[in-house]
């Protein structure tokens, strides 16, 4: 005879794992598009998610200079890599400025315009998101990069 | 006693004197640190049939547009580049020119300027109904082997304008930046793989020598030990043999490294062709090198 307690607890075990099992999965994007861009600046419409308006700012504008860093893009100046596709490699090897720059939000320096340019709310059930056009400084966060020896400066 | 005491006089006075003859200078010495030798950029007008390269830039002014435009994504980047006029004018003042062909009075300027990459700017002007346009098709060139590092087309777009100066500098803008990253990552792939140089060994007139020849302590062919050695000292093992007949032997691109691997001071064709003289004199040849830019010639004699 299993007692009632015993039956109870594995019913929530398989309750829980169902619902894990079954919730809608948050997967990084890059959803960065090009929009302009003359004399060392960039501007790029980005797509962020967030509990309140602010955090999905933030996570579009770290979105915008990930894709730049780490990924180019396409139709712009900048479509190949700012400094290398493998992330995690090159943030592992400059932790400190990687640091700053994203959890001390030092990239916010770089940013000469945030400009939301859709409705804060829930697509398709999951997290609330919004969209910004983001207008970055190219030349001084390449000069950036090469000063603290991210990237070569020009030449070998 | 008096015997120990000039011992240890004559052991210091040897040793300062040591000191002073083979230490680096004081005026010039930085201490180990080492700056990497950057290479030389020149950035020259493409010419067509008929055209004159040392007079085609006066005759354009688009084209010294174009390239001053591109001279100022190089500075922007902090990077300076080999004036082209000036070279062409220390060219013509020591009458460098020996032919009219332009093909030669194009690398007799890259060679007498010494630079190691060129790049190239071909300006296209496009008059039409619906507005005039200028293409700019950019390329960029290491002189030493020919090997292409970066190329783009610009492009002004369509203005109902006749400002073609205006419409060159937006053909440059709309293609420099790019040109300059593509660039860089060719540079980035030379230091992180090694720059190339083209060696070409052959034999003097009355050699007693060929390819064939067996020689060294092993009695292999000569090409071979060659390519053994190449195998050994290219850097990363990176080296190509164009082609190897009984009395010539050319290796179209063999990587060396921009430092020294073990010093980490700098490394150049000069000091990879020493190797390879010393090489061959260790299989008891008697070698000639002639270094040329970034082609090193060996003569065996």
């Amino acid at each position: 005879m299993i007692p009632h307690k015993k039956i109870s607890v594995l019913l929530f075990v398989v309750l829980m794992i169902t619902t894990v099992s079954c919730s809608k999965k948050t997967l990084p994007t890059s959803e960065v598009n090009f929009l302009s861009g003359n004399d060392g600046t960039i501007t790029m419409r980005a797509m962020g998610s967030g509990q309140k308006q602010e955090d999905a700012i933030n996570d579009a504008e770290k979105n915008a200079f990930n894709v730049i860093l780490f990924r180019g893009l396409p139709q712009s100046e900048q479509k190949i890599a700012l400094i290398g596709t493998n992330e995690s490699e090159e943030i592992e090897k400059n932790k400190q400025y990687f640091e700053k720059f994203y959890t001390q939000m030092r990239y916010k320096t770089f940013v000469m315009s945030s400009i939301p340019v859709s409705n804060f709310k829930k697509q398709n059930g999951g997290l609330k998101r919004l969209a910004i056009d983001i207008k970055i400084n190219l030349v001084a966060l390449r000069k950036d990069l090469e000063q603290n020896n991210i990237i070569r400066k020009f030449g070998f | 006693m008096k015997n120990k005491f000039l011992n240890y006089l004559v052991f210091i006075v040897t040793l300062c004197f040591t000191n002073i003859t083979f230490s680096q200078n004081s005026v010039t010495n930085t201490g180990g640190l080492v700056t990497t030798v950057q290479p030389k950029i020149m950035v020259i007008p493409y010419t067509k049939d008929g055209e004159d390269l040392r007079t085609v830039l006066e005759e354009d002014p688009n084209k010294r547009i174009a390239i001053t435009k591109i001279k100022e994504g190089f500075d922007s980047r902090g990077f300076t580049t080999v004036d082209f006029i000036a070279k062409l004018k220390a060219a013509k003042d020591n009458n460098a020119f020996t032919s009219d062909n332009q093909t030669d009075i194009k690398s007799q300027i890259i060679q007498m300027s010494g630079a190691d990459v060129y790049v190239q700017a071909e300006v296209i002007v496009d008059k039409g109904g619906s507005g005039n346009s200028v293409k700019l098709i950019l390329t960029g060139y290491e002189a030493s082997t020919g090997n292409s590092l970066s190329n783009k087309v610009g492009e002004s777009g369509k203005f109902y304008t006749d400002d073609f100066n205006k419409l060159a500098s937006k053909a440059v803008e709309s293609c420099v930046e790019d040109f300059l990253n593509v660039m860089q990552a060719k540079f980035t792939d030379i230091v992180n793989n090694g720059k190339s140089v083209i060696v070409d060994i052959s034999f003097d007139a009355g050699s007693q020598y060929n390819m064939s020849s067996e020689i060294g302590s092993d009695g292999l062919p000569l090409s071979d030990q060659i390519e053994m050695w190449m195998e050994k000292n290219a850097f990363k093992n990176n080296y190509h043999i164009q082609g190897t007949t009984d009395l010539r032997m050319i290796l179209d691109d063999v990587k060396i490294p921009l430092k020294d691997q073990t010093t980490g001071n700098n490394y150049n064709p000069n000091k990879f062709a020493l190797e390879l003289f010393k090489f061959f004199k260790g299989l008891g040849l008697q070698p000639a090198k002639d270094i040329k830019s970034n082609t090193i010639y060996i003569t065996i004699k």
